[in-house]
């Protein structure tokens, strides 16, 4: 084909792809002329080139455009939905045209007679409707094209075009030789002129800053690229072998260019993510027009680049999500207004750049999901079923729009709701490596997040092996790496049958390499690492059994015939010619059984920020003789052990003790008419402070879990804290000071008599943390007094009360710890006070909030060994009337 | 040195073509996307000639003109409002703002080459 033509197809794809934007936004402010003049001008220009090439269809539906476009410019046609519609309609078929012209190079034959005319009528409608006289003046636009007389305008046209390009071919032929040309006329030009034309010829050109070039050209590049990188590799690993020679120096040379070419190429086949949402104003306005509603669409950070491949991939799915949030996210206007939001719906998008990735947000300000027909879905589908889904959680159950199979939406409309919704763009999404997020607030709307890497060709990989086999894991998917063994202190635990790390306050759901790909159980080291691994919001462990180092790898597809298992993403060639297979994080999650975890994982981040009393905490549950149910913060369990029954030896007094790690560690039941048993593991939960230990016996750990904490009090029973619905269950909730106090008498470091009398406050909304902390304070003998909150402590102050230190937690109602502070400090009768802040926001900036407002010590909740420790130092300070300033020097 | 034509149009089609046709009547080309880059160009590098289209994004054509003449660039180059836009009041808006020729789009080489020649820019075959 003609380049020229190329060129123009290209060219006018970009202006159409503006139009559609802009008209959509032109509707909507319909009184900025900016913006109309800048959809004129487009338009404008389309014709003007047409006119040029001798393309006379195109031209007239362009200049149809035109002319309906002059008449709103000039204020003689209103801008109403229909004249819109037609002018889209225009652009579409330009778009039909330049589709066919694409195919055949040339401009497709027929006519447009029935639109223009259509578009003509609407134009000179208008005039009339404003200026009768006014259909004289229309001709003056250009040639009009009336029903009947717009055939033979455009055989005209094509007669007169074809007449100029052969006048103009002649005159080219005709015209002497341009090189022959004498020097022109332009003797008295100065010699400064001469001087300058180099510097011009160099660089001066403005439009020269930036070329087009064929994708396939950067394709074929990025291909040669990856094939460099391999080569690199290659002689890098060639190199390592053979230590010190003279090619050292240069390799390193060749290895840096590589990458910096690596990164130009990349950098070559990014594209605005703006260009996969040209579209979609387009689409939500014709969804607003068709189903009644009134819609914005915003767009921030539209020029954000990412790599066109990934572009690709993720259009669909984005079209298919803004499209889902227009149909069945947004309510109409009536609806809207019955709840108190505004008539007009939003959709925001959102992209931008953090940490190698994209996050692209979607989010609309609609109804939200409707969590009880996902329900009812999901279980007329089959998909799961009732006893389990009552179990579940709102996220949990949130999730199940990923399945395959799933659609919402109540009418099935021509736009979404085809069946092929949300598990799809899942897919697509999971297929290059990314993840999508979602949450979904009844009456307030969805949003969804996807992060997705910046580029597929060449990636950063972690090399590890197992079973002798090596296998290359995403890098971007890598947290940590922890080296375990039976000796170290990171240990693989058990729980239920399924492995665990306890990786410093957490537990850590682990899934083995050789488990879970079938590799053959060989010598079984016990010395293995485990690759800690995000996906989405969801972390888990990898137990491989060597690590390597990271390498550039080039990703190649994975083989048709692997394609359907869900632990590879493709392989790769190393630098020492050996194949292998790349780990899929996003599969193996799934088969770690995480899904659940990492959607509670989530909750825990939103609810996080949603306040008190609404604070998530992991609980571990377990049985002990009867069957009731007992659960414990699991912060305050150090370790979960199955201890061999045989190894733990009765004491005097009907006491038990255990060896463990070199110490006797003293064990307490949990009943006091516990049968310990002779044989066979007895399940120990661990509780550790000081290099003190304890164990607790139960008969069986069931499992974790992570709820609110709606802890309903009651001391019924020594020993427990009260009851509490976890996991929808009734359980106990287990008073772990009772028992620590059981073992040891001065758990608490109390040198009892010395500060006896020492009274503490303790203000905090929480009625479990003022419980859980209540009995670490009395156990160390200091009488406690508690306050719900700030300003129920101040009123202690006015009614006279002295304390000798005061505890405070920092978010509360009414008057939180930051305000109760200033307040302390600015009144001589408590400003002596040492102020200790207890809070579940322990970041620097808190840390730094909180010494500024007063307080001498800021200790986190969330870390239950260091609270007891920092706890007894500080009282062991405070209990011994140590002044604020020797208190902060501590700190 | 054979005369400098600068090419101000927004569509890179009609630039391409302009500026095929130019170097086939033997004259150096540079291109201009719009009136301010126009502008930006001429402050370093003075052309013989200024082909100026009419209808442009950031700057359009006749204050593109404007400025050009304000600035009263040595030697005054030629320019040539090159546009669509037809009728005697929008000839008389660009002649006054300083225009040397008028051409109507869409042109050819023929129509182009009475113009340079008219403008003494090339001889006449």
């Amino acid at each position: 084909m003609d380049d020229l033509l190329q060129e123009f197809l290209a060219e006018t794809a970009e202006s159409l792809a503006v139009l559609d934007v802009e008209l959509v936004r032109f509707e909507r402010e319909s009184s900025d002329a900016t913006i109309l003049s800048n959809i004129f001008r487009l338009m404008h220009t389309i014709k003007g080139t047409c006119g040029f090439l001798g393309l006379p269809r195109l031209g007239a539906v362009a200049h149809a455009g035109e002319n309906i476009l002059g008449k709103f410019r000039d204020g003689e046609l209103e801008v109403t939905p229909r004249a819109v519609t037609l002018i889209l309609k225009a652009i579409d078929q330009i778009r039909l045209l330049l589709a066919e012209m694409e195919t055949t190079g040339t401009e497709p034959a027929g006519s447009d007679a029935e639109l223009v005319g259509e578009i003509n009528d609407v134009a000179s409608a208008g005039t009339v409707a404003s200026a009768p006289v006014a259909v004289e003046d229309a001709p003056a636009c250009g040639p009009t094209f009336s029903d009947e007389g717009f055939p033979v305008a455009a055989e005209l046209l094509v007669e007169v075009a074809h007449a100029l390009k052969h006048e103009a071919v002649d005159a080219a032929a005709e015209a002497p030789a341009p090189q022959s040309l004498p020097e022109p006329a332009k003797a008295p030009a100065p010699a400064a002129r001469t001087a300058d034309a180099p510097r011009e010829s160099e660089s001066k050109e403005p439009s020269s800053s930036s070329i087009r070039v064929n994708v396939d050209v950067i394709e074929n590049l990025m291909t040669l690229i990856s094939e460099l990188v391999l080569t690199r590799n290659q002689l890098l690993q060639m190199q390592r072998v053979q230590k010190d020679n003279e090619f050292k120096v240069p390799l390193q040379r060749l290895s840096h260019i590589t990458s910096d070419l690596q990164d130009g190429v990349t950098r070559m086949r990014m594209q605005p993510i703006g260009n996969a949402w040209n579209k979609l104003p387009r689409i939500v306005r014709d969804l607003a027009v068709s189903t009644g509603k009134k819609i914005e669409l915003t767009m921030q950070g539209a020029d954000t680049e990412l790599d066109r491949q990934v572009l690709e991939m993720i259009k669909d799915p984005l079209t298919h999500m803004v499209r889902n949030s227009a149909d069945h996210g947004i309510e109409d206007g009536i609806a809207r207004m019955a709840a108190g939001k505004p008539e007009t719906g939003t959709i925001a998008l959102n992209a931008y750049h953090e940490s190698g990735h994209i996050f692209i947000r979607i989010a609309d300000d609609g109804k939200g999901l409707d969590l009880e027909r996902i329900r009812a879905k999901v279980i007329a589908n089959g998909l799961t079923t009732e006893a389990a889904i009552a179990g579940m959680s709102e996220q949990q159950i949130l999730q199940f729009i990923f399945r395959p199979g799933f659609s919402t939406a109540e009418k099935v409309t021509s736009v979404s709701g085809r069946g092929v919704g949300m598990d799809v763009v899942r897919t697509n999404i999971e297929r290059i490596g990314g993840t999508i997020e979602l949450t979904s607030v009844a009456g307030k709307g969805t949003t969804f997040l996807i992060k997705i890497p910046l580029t597929l060709a060449i990636v950063s990989a972690l090399i590890v092996e197992a079973n002798s086999q090596r296998f290359a894991i995403p890098q971007l998917n890598v947290v940590e790496l922890v080296g375990v063994s039976d000796r170290s202190e990171a240990r693989i635990e058990t729980i239920n049958t399924s492995p665990v790390l306890r990786l410093r306050d957490r537990l850590l759901p682990l899934v083995s390499l050789r488990g879970v790909l079938g590799l053959e159980r060989g010598s079984k080291s016990t010395d293995r690492f485990v690759i800690v691994a995000q996906v989405g919001a969801n972390t888990f462990g990898i137990i491989v059994d060597r690590v390597f180092d990271t390498e550039e790898i080039v990703v190649k597809p994975v083989a048709p015939l692997l394609r359907g298992t869900r632990f590879y993403v493709g392989n790769t060639i190393l630098g020492d010619g050996s194949v292998i297979m790349i780990l899929d994080p996003n599969g193996l999650s799934q088969a770690a059984g995480q899904i659940e975890h990492a959607d509670q994982e989530a909750q825990d981040k939103t609810s996080r920020t949603a306040g008190q009393g609404n604070e998530l905490a992991s609980f571990l549950l377990f049985r002990t003789a009867g069957s009731e149910l007992k659960a414990i913060p699991l912060e305050l369990v150090a370790r979960i052990e199955g201890l061999n029954a045989a190894t733990i030896e009765h004491v005097g007094g009907g006491r038990h003790v255990v060896q463990y790690r070199d110490h006797l560690m003293p064990l307490v039941p949990f009943d006091a008419d516990h049968r310990w048993q002779e044989t066979g593991l007895q399940e120990i939960l661990v509780f550790s402070d000081n290099g003190r230990s304890m164990g607790l016996a139960v008969d069986e750990v069931v499992d974790i879990v992570r709820d609110r904490m709606a802890i309903e009090l009651s001391s019924a029973r020594a020993g427990l804290l009260g009851s509490a619905i976890i996991a929808g269950k009734a359980v106990d909730i287990v008073d772990v000071g009772h028992f620590l106090t059981q073992a040891f008498a001065d758990w608490f470091d109390t040198s009892v008599a010395q500060y006896a009398t020492r009274h503490a406050l303790l203000v905090d909304d929480s009625p479990f943390f003022r419980n859980l902390v209540a009995p670490l304070l009395t156990s160390a003998n200091w009488k406690v007094t508690t306050a719900a909150d700030g300003a129920e402590a101040l009123k202690l102050r006015e009614a006279g009360h002295q304390f000798d230190v005061i505890i405070s937690d920092i978010e509360m109602p009414n008057l939180d710890g930051l305000a109760l502070a200033s307040a302390i400090r600015k009144d001589p009768r408590w400003n002596k006070v040492p102020l200790i802040a207890l809070s579940s926001h322990a970041e620097d900036g808190d840390v730094n909030a909180g010494r500024e407002a007063g307080f001498d010590e800021y200790l986190a909740k969330s870390d239950q060994t260091r609270l007891t420790e920092n706890l007894a130092r500080v009282l062991r300070l405070a209990g011994r009337g140590e002044s604020n300033d020797n208190l902060r020097r501590a700190s | 040195m054979s005369p400098l034509c600068l090419i101000v149009d927004d569509s890179r089609v009609i630039r391409r073509m302009a500026a095929d046709i130019l170097k086939s009547l033997g004259l150096r080309t540079a291109e201009a996307e719009n009136g301010l880059q126009a502008v930006e160009f001429c402050r370093d590098t003075v052309p013989d000639m200024v082909l100026l289209d009419w209808n442009m994004p950031e700057m359009d054509g006749i204050t593109c003109l404007r400025q050009l003449r304000a600035m009263n660039l040595e030697p005054r180059p030629f320019v040539v409002m090159c546009t669509t836009e037809s009728g005697m009041p929008k000839i008389c808006e660009a002649l006054e703002a300083g225009a040397d020729e008028y051409i109507m789009k869409p042109y050819d080489q023929g129509v182009l080459l009475d113009k340079l020649a008219q403008l003494g820019l090339v001889e006449r075959a």
